[in-house]
């Protein structure tokens, strides 16, 4: 093989990992400031198009398929594709890939664009777990977020994926939000357990520049939220999905308990274990042979790129912007400040020594040390791993920060 | 053989034009044409163009031929225009034998007109009076002649009015030089005394000091001695400015010009003192001469460590071309390593700080500034202190005296109430009052100087809407009944935070500060109580909540660069922080002091 990817030679455990934009909505998020557009959904075929092009391309100097263990369809609203687009793109992935048995294929979903016979085809097409942006149950919650759903949208958007086949269902939920209270919060958590959900993931609002909502808070037509209430609100989610029956296992994530970690997101596990990642579409991120790359976000620019360009070596694509080389240093940087954010194993100090050839103990002695005297850190699994304490889960970039060198 | 020449200043109010009627003089008289003109030429510092004022006094030599018909040197000395450069401005015009005396034609005469006015009058100068900018709509020219009429006791219909702006009626104003200003006279035959009364520093000419010829010549091949700090000068060159350096063999009997000294420092040759020959030296100096005194003190710290060196070449620098800046090294258990450092003033504080920051790109804190103290101990013995955290414990001190200025305020009598409740509220004790122009007063106070350093200029400027203008000097040392004001950070008295207040002062100006700081500092990983202590005793306290929440949720498809800038960040700005015991104090904490509001 031309080019040697230690992951590869170590066996399928180390498989690779495909993440594939999506730009389009129907309507922008009052609080969102990812790579997406409204209203351009005619360009649909035309992406998908370019998407399959990009990932032939970008894999057409490989001597042979890289093993993949997950792919995720995430945006934007991946749910705007057809079922028929769906299976384009799954097809040329598992033409040109080595789909491991097993794997996971999810689908970002928004409550508001789902039927019966939709769910069905994305099943069909391979789609085997679905993330819904329930986001609030609260109807006023959800209008100021600019949601193009109700909840009783979301009931029924995770009612029909049982009926189309979905087995693992995952919700998102979104808190800290103006106006919200410890009440409603408990009120939306209290709904999404009760929809029995196989995975949740809670993310603490963050008012990005520009968009909609923060221009409300900074013209204080509404509130800005209290971080110490979303501090409460974090603690009183946290005891009850444990007492629901659902494992923490990173700073926003939680499983429904089961054997092998059957239902964590096996494909976020791949950013947080440091680990390589494909990365189509439209602004799209990969970490592939130790370089950071980072596609043209411009829609139109990056269907142009992939109609258009030739080949090039390999990890790079035909609509890469940037590709910059991640040093060895920065690569255990990264792993310590990933690491972390899973809160049950933390970061395995052994595995770091014989991953990167340096003892983290050598480099981050004094860090660690501080950390764990701060209360921030803690040793674990017999003084192998380290991990955030509780009060570090609310505080991780007080941590994170300490493991970023000059 | 000084018929033809004539030494002459200008006073002006700060914005008054005294730079542009200059620019005017120098075209009008040919020195400088009009293709190398750039706007006031005499103002060669940025920073001096920025503030509207002139920092660095210069010297020209104007030939013009006159109505009579004679050829005349005119020897135009700029003066720095403000009150922490008195002494100075009062060295400049002893160098003069008159001073055009600039007004705007709107804005009518100001604290500072009058206050270099009287400085002029002291040193027995012509006074020339101009109103200038006539050419404004605003401009009321007869009401402004009318008040300089009132003050000099001139008849108002012969006061000059022009717009150097605009070139008008600029030629009356070297006639009246001509005609108006004595000559100079002096004695040519006698020893040399030649006045310092500025100075700059040449990176290749060594200090320049800028002379005015009192007695006998100055002649180039001529070994000479700065009397007052007894040193030798070989003169690298002699000459005068037009406006460049123009060397010349022989600087004649009453003229204006330069000696290149080849000296490192500019305090070597500080302004005021007497230029003699070695050969045949002056029996005496000329009288005037003052060492610079700073009067207020503040600390200057890196923010980061490893520029020290830096900072202390920069003040060198600095100091090389201002002999009135002083420092020394000094150490701060909050800040670590850098310099105390002394200033004229507030204004002067404010020059020094912003030419470190621009010019040598250095980033500085800079502690809350602090007037030299004097402190009878009962030992018998009397220290002084310019910085509050070495002041004695109070059962060893028997007497603390400070500064007290004489303030002069001037504004339009509209604001005679707020402004004489300004002076109250800072201690001030009325002196006088004159009403030098209609609808104007001039108010005179007695007021400590710690009291002038904190904010009071802008307080006024805000209360009269900018009209109100002021000027002080030194006037002596009284005991006060004063206290050390700590405050104590997680337990501990963080040094560079503490001042020396009032008694009275103490509690709300510990409160005041508490509440600030308690903004200014971040939530931390713990709680951290601020308190201010005095005499013994905690007068206030706050609390800062342990932070609890500091996480970014969500790593969008991979995408941890974002993540990580941010993280970056973090850390840079904890970087700045200073570290306190335990506590990160960020530096804007230690400015905190000159922002309090009043309540």
């Amino acid at each position: 093989m031309e080019h040697s990817h230690d992951s590869v030679l170590a066996g399928s455990i180390h498989a690779y990992s495909i993440y594939l934009h999506t730009p389009f909505c129907q309507q922008r998020c009052t609080y969102c400031d990812f790579n997406t557009v409204a209203g351009r959904s005619s360009l649909i075929p035309r992406y998908v198009h370019a998407l399959c092009t990009e990932i032939v391309t970008t894999t057409a100097n490989l001597h042979q398929p890289l093993p993949v263990h997950t792919v995720y369809f995430g945006g934007g609203t991946p749910s705007l594709l057809q079922p028929e687009q769906v299976q384009d793109i799954l097809g040329t992935i598992s033409h040109v890939f080595n789909l491991l048995p097993g794997v996971e294929i999810t689908m970002e979903a928004n409550p508001g664009t789902l039927e019966l016979d939709r769910l069905a085809g994305y099943h069909a097409a391979g789609i085997n777990r679905i993330s819904l942006g329930m986001q609030t149950s609260n109807a006023e919650e959800l209008r100021m977020l600019g949601r193009i759903h109700t909840n009783a949208g979301t009931i029924e958007a995770v009612d029909l994926a049982r009926r189309a086949g979905f087995t693992n269902i995952s919700l998102d939920l979104i808190y800290s939000l103006p106006c919200q209270n410890l009440a409603s919060w408990k009120a939306t958590v209290q709904d999404a357990v009760e929809l029995q959900p196989q995975h949740l993931s809670l993310y603490a609002l963050k008012l990005e520049d520009g968009t909609p909502l923060a221009l409300r808070v900074a013209s204080g037509d509404l509130p800005e939220p209290d971080p110490d209430l979303a501090a409460d609100m974090y603690e009183a989610a946290a005891g009850m999905l444990l007492q629901n029956g659902y494992a923490q296992y990173e700073i926003s994530n939680w499983a429904l308990d089961a054997p092998g970690q059957r239902f964590q997101s096996r494909h976020n596990r791949q950013y947080w274990e440091n680990r390589p990642y494909f990365g189509f579409g439209a602004g799209a991120h990969a970490l592939l042979a130790e370089q950071r790359l980072v596609n043209l976000p411009g829609l139109t620019a990056y269907i142009k790129a992939c109609e258009t360009t030739q080949p090039a070596e390999f990890p790079r694509g035909p609509a890469t912007t940037q590709a910059t080389p991640r040093t060895p240093q920065e690569a255990i940087d990264d792993h310590m400040i990933l690491g972390l954010r899973l809160t049950e194993e933390g970061v395995n100090l052994a595995d770091v020594t014989i991953r990167y050839g340096i003892d983290p103990l050598e480099c981050f002695g004094s860090q660690i040390a501080l950390l764990t005297k701060q209360g921030l850190l803690e040793f674990t699994n017999n003084h192998l791993a380290i991990r955030l304490t509780p009060r570090g889960r609310l505080l991780g970039n007080q941590v994170f920060y300490h493991f970023l060198r000059d | 053989m000084t018929t033809h020449i004539r030494n002459f200043c200008i006073i002006a109010h700060i914005d008054h034009g005294k730079s542009t009627l200059a620019d005017r003089l120098l075209q009008l008289t040919g020195t400088i044409s009009d293709r190398e003109m750039k706007e006031q030429v005499l103002d060669s510092m940025d920073l001096e163009r920025e503030k509207g004022v002139t920092i660095k006094a210069s010297a020209v030599r104007m030939v013009y031929t006159a109505k009579d018909g004679n050829e005349y040197h005119l020897n135009l000395i700029d003066t720095p225009g403000h009150v922490d450069f008195s002494y100075e401005v009062s060295r400049a015009l002893a160098a003069c034998e008159g001073a055009l005396l600039i007004v705007d034609a709107s804005q009518g005469i100001e604290a500072q007109t009058l206050a270099n006015l009287y400085l002029a009058l002291e040193a027995d100068l012509t006074i020339i009076p101009v109103i200038n900018k006539i050419d404004l709509i605003s401009a009321r020219p007869d009401e402004v002649a009318e008040e300089i009429s009132n003050l000099l006791g001139c008849d108002p219909d012969t006061v000059l009015r022009i717009s150097a702006k605009e070139g008008l009626h600029v030629d009356q104003v070297l006639e009246a030089i001509v005609t108006q200003v004595p000559p100079p006279h002096g004695r040519q035959d006698e020893p040399l005394k030649a006045l310092v009364f500025d100075s700059h520093y040449d990176s290749y000419k060594g200090t320049v000091a800028y002379v005015r010829v009192v007695e006998g010549q100055l002649n180039a091949q001529d070994t000479l001695l700065a009397m007052s700090t007894n040193i030798v000068i070989r003169p690298v060159e002699i000459g005068y400015f037009s406006p460049v350096m123009k060397p010349t063999d022989l600087l004649d009997n009453a003229e204006v010009g330069y000696i290149a000294t080849g000296l490192k420092s500019v305090s070597e040759c500080r302004v005021g003192d007497t230029i003699t020959s070695v050969k045949n030296p002056a029996a005496e100096k000329l009288p005037g001469y003052q060492q610079a005194k700073p009067m207020v003190y503040a600390g200057i710290y890196p923010v980061e460590g490893e520029d020290y060196l830096d900072l202390k070449d920069a003040l060198g620098k600095l100091q090389m071309n201002d002999a009135s800046l002083v420092y020394e090294p000094e150490t701060s258990q909050a800040l670590n390593f850098g310099f105390r450092c002394g200033f004229l003033g507030l204004f002067h504080m404010e020059i020094i700080q912003e030419r470190i920051e621009r010019e040598y790109d250095l980033d500085i804190v800079i502690t809350a500034p602090s007037v030299e103290y004097e402190v009878v101990l009962r030992t018998g013995e009397t220290i002084l202190v310019d910085s509050p955290a070495d002041l004695p414990e109070e059962g060893d001190i028997v007497e603390i005296r400070e500064p007290w200025m004489r303030l002069q305020i001037f504004t339009p009598t509209d604001f005679y109430g707020t402004v004489m409740e300004l002076a109250t509220k800072r201690r001030g004790i009325f002196v006088e009052q004159e009403y030098p122009a209609p609808n104007r007063v001039q108010l005179v106070y007695e007021i400590p100087l710690s009291e002038l350093i904190v904010d009071f200029f802008d307080d006024l400027k805000t209360r009269t809407r900018g009209y109100a203008s002021m000027d002080y000097s030194f006037g002596e040392y009284r005991p006060g009944d004063l206290v050390k004001l700590e405050i104590l950070v997680g337990g501990d008295p963080v040094d560079a935070l503490a001042t020396i207040v009032h008694r009275e002062d103490a509690y709300h100006r510990g409160q005041a500060l508490v509440s600030k700081l308690k903004e200014l500092i971040p939530r931390q990983l713990f709680d951290v109580a601020i308190q201010a202590y005095s005499t013994g005793r905690v007068i206030s306290r706050a609390n800062v909540k342990a932070l609890r929440k500091d996480v970014l949720a969500k790593c969008y498809g991979g995408d941890i660069t974002r993540k990580k800038k941010l993280l970056e960040k973090q850390k840079k700005g904890k970087k700045r922080m200073k570290m306190v015991g335990n506590v990160e104090i960020p530096q804007e904490a230690f400015m905190a002091v000159l922002k309090l509001e009043d309540k």
